[in-house]
């Protein structure tokens, strides 16, 4: 089996082609790791970069993610045999601000990430600044993303900032903000990583987890 | 017979009002409330908005219904409302002196498949409901705005013209600049889209919010060149920016109505105005260019709405 094949399925955005190169994969004893790395994962990649080069919308981006999804959860069974492996990469607590119905960007977010292997808790929209912190406590989230599609939530983002320092929670979660009125000069100016989109979110994430 | 009709059919260019929900905001409407609710809460700050807008000199306006459906309003507890919140926004706008009244009519803010999980018949049974409501209020005509999916707005305007096959639909869908020209996110391409709406009985079909008013006009160069069909256009106020007060819509009024000017001279633009950010100063410096450049068309134009 071609690591291009692999890619492929997830390209084409077919959940049912992908789970089925997985398994086979597994059975025939190959290496986990290297179907996602060199196979799916190279898939997801492509699939962000046609997106953003206007090639794909947003029904091939989800169909994709969801085709890598569905690949590691194919994978998960092998890749927790696989010794001295934790591919866990993070856990994130996802949600759209108080007052802000907007839920597609978010789940975009939540969507690309745990296509990329974090664990994502998505809180929905319209999500009150204590949910967002009690998630996170419950969760031990190493980040918290919280989207605000309307510059009058926005300000909800610096409240939100505020109310997870002086929570002191354990591991000290990471507050990530998106959507489209922010700005990295906002993100610094409330002490939060800003994610221009679903594909910078993701490696967004990526770096702010040692 | 329509009068509204005659009216886009004979020209010249239909000046519209600007936007909404953001000159509500300006007016101390909290974040966290639906424009919707202020139809019955606060209607005189409703009222004052469209008095603003038809002094500025806007010929036709637009009820507050664009977030009035059943599925919008359920999310902020009004759905048992629907009948009066619609009725009384049609009759605010009404007493507000306007030429025309137009009835709003916005997304349910859901998604198809595999984007997410709305359901086309669900989606329809609304629009039908909506529609039947402000028909019944006494409407000049409807406009489906910001549509995001092409498959959406169809069914709305046939949900429409079934709750009121005389009344006129305008559907006008919110497109984003993508390399290779102008695609909703869904990827509905923007003429096609528009040549497809027209053909399903829209009375005039355009774009408005998600892009300023310099990407409108080439939008509005690219339909009036691959299509045939009357057009409406209401572009956002630039991008928003921060500000050490809050977030505000830089773009000048005369820099607006600069870029629009030149549509005006296009016999198969039927309507213009504008969309998030632009407040009543926009319509006026429209309606100085309008007014420029008036002249008569005594004849209606190929490609104007039969």
């Amino acid at each position: 089996m071609e690591h291009a094949e692999l890619a492929r399925s997830v390209i084409e955005g077919n959940a049912e082609e992908a789970r089925r190169l997985a398994r086979a994969w597994a059975e025939s004893g190959g290496d986990p790791l290297e179907a996602v790395e060199r196979g799916f994962a190279e898939g997801i990649r492509r699939v962000g970069e046609l997106w953003e080069e206007g090639e794909y919308f947003l029904p091939e981006l989800i169909q994709g993610a969801e085709a890598m999804k569905a690949a590691l959860a194919a994978l998960r069974p092998s890749l927790e045999r696989s010794r001295g492996v934790e591919r866990r990469k993070g856990c994130v607590v996802i949600g759209t601000v108080e007052g802000d119905l907007h839920d597609i960007g978010k789940s975009l977010v939540a969507t690309m990430l745990s296509a990329h292997g974090f664990e994502v808790h998505d809180l929905g929209s319209d999500v009150p600044i204590a949910r967002f912190v009690e998630e996170a406590r419950v969760r031990g989230a190493d980040i918290v993303a919280a989207s605000a599609l309307l510059t009058t939530t926005m300000v909800f983002q610096r409240d939100l900032a505020d109310a997870v320092r002086s929570a002191r929670l354990p591991g000290s979660p990471r507050l990530m903000v998106g959507g489209a009125p922010t700005t990295p000069e906002w993100a610094a100016e409330i002490g939060a990583i800003h994610a221009e989109n679903a594909l910078r979110a993701v490696a967004a994430a990526e770096a702010a987890i040692p | 017979m329509s009068g509204f009709l005659e009216r886009l059919r004979l020209g010249p260019c239909l000046l519209l009002d600007g936007g909404f929900g953001s000159m509500l905001i300006a007016r101390g409407l909290p974040a966290r409330d639906p424009p919707d609710r202020w139809t019955v809460d606060r209607p005189e700050e409703v009222l004052a908005v469209h008095r603003a807008y038809v002094e500025a000199g806007s010929e036709a306006i637009h009820a507050n219904t664009f977030g009035a459906n059943a599925a919008r309003l359920s999310r902020h507890g009004l759905a048992d409302r629907i009948a009066e919140i619609n009725r009384t926004a049609v009759r605010l706008a009404r007493s507000a002196g306007a030429s025309y009244v137009v009835a709003d009519v916005g997304p349910t803010g859901e998604h198809l498949p595999p984007v997410g999980r709305g359901d086309p018949r669900e989606w329809r049974r609304q629009f039908l409901e909506q529609g039947r409501i402000l028909a019944e209020s006494g409407i000049d005509a409807f406009h489906v705005e910001t549509m995001t999916d092409v498959r959406e707005a169809l069914l709305a305007l046939e949900a429409l013209r079934e709750a009121a096959p005389a009344t006129p639909v305008l559907v006008s869908l919110a497109f984003e600049r993508k390399k290779r020209g102008f695609f909703t996110i869904m990827g509905d391409p923007a003429a096609p889209s528009l040549v497809r709406l027209h053909e399903a009985g829209a009375a005039a079909v355009g774009a408005n919010c998600g892009i300023t008013s310099r990407d409108m006009r080439d939008l509005a160069t690219e339909a009036l060149a691959s299509t045939g069909v009357p057009l409406v256009f209401q572009p956002n106020a630039g991008s928003p920016e921060r500000t050490a007060d809050g977030i505000r819509y830089a773009q000048d009024p005369e820099a607006f109505a600069d870029d629009l000017a030149p549509l005006l001279l296009e016999p198969r633009v039927v309507g213009l105005g504008g969309c998030c950010g632009t407040d009543p100063r926009f319509i006026a410096a429209l309606r100085a260019r309008m007014s420029a450049r008036q002249r008569g068309r005594p004849e209606p134009a190929p490609g104007r709405p039969a």
